[in-house]
């Protein structure tokens, strides 16, 4: 089931989708005739990490409080930057060379729409409730570390 | 006692889908303090110190450790890692 969330006056639209994502047609959705530039990021699955290969990754999702994560994110990054904002992110199985986010920012001039795009990447990674678990190529999985949410 | 329903995500799926825990009372810190004699007796002190690193959460609501739980449910976040 993909989850979705869209702000009010569609400034920005943020969900999860299972599998990977597709990474066509993101510019149509953040198309404004006021914008000049769009800016997209793919983040794609590669065939190595930290010395071992891989085959896939295995993305587990809290969907509630990732969908929340992502709105909040959306938010913050739309009232830094004058954009409009997509996210896009895969649950369950991804595998190399497939895109497990994406990203596109629109904006008036191309500095926003970059500068949002590489915000939201860099935030949506400490944030955002999602797991991987790297698949290797003789099936071994190991779940890989990441950033704390705790604050206390 | 309380039964508290503990959802795992993450590194913590390695136990299951969820696991049960007995607590005093509902506090966090009561519910963590649960959950690490768990690993103790399942032979998983390995995930100790992801433990300390990890968040509950109720519902959409990450909570501290001073906080208490409404429900008979949370779930067991572990540092996340998205991308």
């Amino acid at each position: 089931m993909d989850l979705f969330a869209r702000k009010k006056g569609e400034r920005y639209l943020c969900g999860l989708i299972d599998g990977p994502c597709q990474t066509s047609g993101l510019d149509v959705l953040v198309q404004d005739p006021a914008h000049g530039a769009i800016a997209q990021f793919f983040g794609v699955v590669r065939n190595h990490n930290e010395g071992l290969s891989a085959a896939a990754v295995d993305y587990d999702v809290h969907p509630e409080l990732a969908l929340k994560a992502l709105s909040e994110l959306c938010d913050d990054i739309c009232g830094e930057y004058p954009v409009r904002l997509v996210i896009v992110h895969s649950r369950g199985l991804v595998r190399v060379g497939e895109a497990s986010v994406v990203i596109s920012a629109s904006s008036a001039h191309r500095k926003d729409a970059l500068g949002a795009a590489s915000a939201a990447i860099d935030q949506l990674k400490i944030r955002v409730p999602i797991w991987k678990k790297e698949i290797g190529l003789d099936d071994e999985q190991r779940w890989l570390d990441g950033h704390s949410l705790r604050k206390d | 006692m309380t039964a508290i329903t503990v959802h795992c995500l993450g590194a913590f799926r390695d136990l299951g889908n969820n696991f049960t825990v007995e607590v005093d009372d509902a506090s966090v810190a009561s519910i963590r303090a649960a959950v690490s004699s768990h690993l103790l007796e399942i032979n998983r002190t390995d995930l100790e110190g992801v433990l300390k690193r990890s968040v509950f959460a109720e519902g959409d609501e990450l909570l501290r450790d001073h906080a208490t739980v409404s429900g008979h449910e949370v779930s067991l976040l572990p540092p996340v890692a998205g991308g």
